[in-house]
């Protein structure tokens, strides 16, 4: 694609999320101020900043568990009134956390469906899990998705490895037809193999057309992937940039002086 | 040996070696005494009321919740059943007396959940004042049914001997443990019960309503406890004010032994059921071989403790290589 086509591609991209001036104080601990962000369908944003940025509140809105005290949120034109998480799966936004969203005393199977289990009817009455559609649709991701070939759907998760539990996570939310993935320092304690293979996988979600929003205080990591930096510090927005105008150099720079003029403040 | 393993990992693999063992000695011993009608009848009389309140505790146990009130409730919801019967008629009261108990676990959620209280606490209140309540509403007195009342065929419905003429609160009791487990392993809301156990956050970003899902488990505890209560007076139809007493220690040990982890997300119905039916049985073959009743309170606490044990040690050895 030469870059005359991106660029009209991008002039008539559909805004998927759009967020007016947002703000969330937890008591008197302003987590965002007046935050504004449009996300585009197919796109990748590298969401990058410090601990305590804003970074994690801002998504959690996104995922339905906060709602912003003040400021509205636009999902494919529609305002959002109601935040919760399950509302969130429903339009298809699906959040990938390291340490959330697995159940390891459940086997693969059962933490598969968990949420929207699938159920059959005995005789017709009696509702009863299908286990043999969610084994079914479990194994599925497991084989295609670059789990070990002796991971059984039927062991508990907490038999599979830090970077298994992620690609599973991403097989799951790409086989349930999400518009948004939404991932969480999605490369934390991964090994180097691991690590490339999750960023694989999130690229390729971007190719499919979903909007991918990828949250790290790894600058340079993300800078490779990304299409789009947005940097968040001290609950505000002070970067929004397409990656090619700044390099991840400059950005990181950016990073580093909003975190020493805090200190100083 | 993948088998054996597979066994093993079983939460109630522990209860199950527990109690075939402790059938075999018992047999051994007391060849004749343990294999008699009385004998059985007595155990499985009390492993089925008692085992009622260990499945309702073992619901709360496995989402990291417990209910200490269960003893108080069996005990007032028992009292409520014969109380209101002469003015409301046996169907009613039953009707009201059961509501009552689901009345207590729905205020125990509330307080709970919307409280933001442990369920220790709120339920310790419940323990002392529920049993309050008895003492204050019967001032201490013994309530009995009508010699006729008894007879009804509601009334001998749980507390008739229709089974082999073993008591109907067998049957009620192993009806319950094939429902529970049905429930627990076999549909959504068990699903998402042990997920909560297993891991709040987690069950909560897929969606997992856990606020509802503990309300019911709340209710459902408390019911059960006051089921208990109804087939104890059904079949002996008359209280006193410490009716129930330490029944939720009882069912909570009762749990433990049978596998179910206070840590949450593991455990099973069957187990709980085992649990229960082991306390009763060692309580019935120690007064039976002469040893003093009041060893059996050591000896529970003694059992307890050893189950835990072994428990974890299992637990510890088949995750093999993992450290944590």
């Amino acid at each position: 694609m030469n870059p005359k086509e991106r660029n009209e591609m991008s002039d008539d991209r559909q805004v998927l999320i759009e967020i007016k001036n947002i703000t969330l104080n937890f008591g008197t601990v302003k987590a965002l101020s007046d935050v504004s962000v449009n996300f585009y369908e197919g796109e990748l944003v590298g969401l990058v900043g410090d601990n305590g940025a804003g970074k994690t509140t801002l998504i959690r809105i996104l995922s339905g568990m906060y709602a912003p005290s003040a400021g509205e949120v636009y999902f494919d034109g529609q305002r959002i009134t109601r935040f919760h998480p399950k509302l969130a799966i429903d339009l298809g936004i699906e959040t990938i956390q390291q340490m959330v969203g697995l159940c390891d005393n459940l086997s693969v199977a059962r933490n598969y469906y968990l949420g929207r289990e699938p159920i059959k009817r005995l005789l017709g009455v009696i509702p009863v899990l299908d286990f043999a559609k969610m084994r079914e649709a479990s194994n599925k991701v497991v084989r295609n998705f670059g789990l070990r070939d002796t991971v059984n759907v039927d062991d508990e998760m907490a038999l599979l490895s830090g970077g298994e539990g992620q690609a599973f996570k991403i097989g799951r939310a790409v086989d349930f037809r999400n518009r948004v993935i939404i991932m969480d320092e999605p490369t934390n304690h991964l090994s180097v193999r691991e690590r490339a293979h999750v960023n694989e996988l999130a690229l390729q979600l971007r190719d499919q057309g979903l909007l991918v929003i990828y949250i790290t205080h790894d600058i340079f990591q993300v800078h490779r992937l990304a299409d789009r930096i947005i940097i968040l510090e001290n609950g505000r927005k002070v970067i929004d940039t397409p990656k090619d105008k700044m390099s991840a150099e400059a950005l990181e720079q950016i990073i580093r002086d909003g975190s020493r003029e805090v200190s100083k403040g | 040996m993948a088998a054996m393993t597979r066994f093993f990992k079983r939460t109630e693999a522990t209860i199950i070696i527990g109690t075939v063992l402790l059938f075999v000695i018992f047999a051994i011993v007391d060849t004749k005494g343990w294999f008699g009608f009385f004998t059985i009848r007595n155990i499985t009389r009390f492993t089925a009321v008692l085992g009622l309140v260990a499945i309702g505790e073992t619901l709360l146990i496995l989402i990291r919740e417990i209910d200490l009130s269960v003893g108080s409730v069996y005990g007032l919801v028992a009292i409520t059943f014969i109380s209101l019967e002469p003015a409301l008629g046996v169907y009613l009261s039953f009707v009201v007396a059961l509501l009552l108990a689901a009345a207590i676990g729905l205020l125990n959620a509330l307080l709970v959940l919307r409280g933001r209280l442990s369920s220790m606490i709120v339920t310790l209140g419940g323990l002392f004042f529920y049993r309050g309540v008895i003492y204050v509403t019967t001032s201490g007195a013994v309530r009995s049914f009508a010699k006729e009342t008894t007879q009804q065929w509601f009334v001998q419905l749980f507390g008739g001997n229709w089974l082999f003429r073993l008591e109907n609160g067998l049957g009620w009791f192993l009806l319950t443990v094939i429902i529970f487990t049905y429930i627990l392993f076999r549909t959504r809301y068990g699903n998402h019960l042990l997920a909560i156990g297993g891991d709040t956050l987690s069950a909560a970003s897929r969606g997992v309503p856990v606020e509802a899902v503990k309300t019911i488990a709340f209710v459902l505890c408390s019911v059960l406890a006051g089921f208990a209560g109804i087939m104890t007076v059904a079949d002996l139809p008359s209280t006193n004010v410490t009716i129930g007493t330490d029944v939720e220690l009882e069912a909570i040990a009762a749990a433990v032994i049978g596998g179910v982890l206070l840590t949450g997300g593991r455990g099973s119905i069957i187990g709980a059921a085992l649990g229960t039916y082991f306390l009763t049985a060692v309580r019935s073959e120690l007064i039976t071989l002469g040893a003093p009743p009041v060893w059996y309170i050591s000896f529970v606490g003694f059992v307890l403790v050893f189950a835990a044990v072994v428990n974890i040690s299992i637990q510890r050895r088949l995750a093999g290589a993992q450290t944590l």
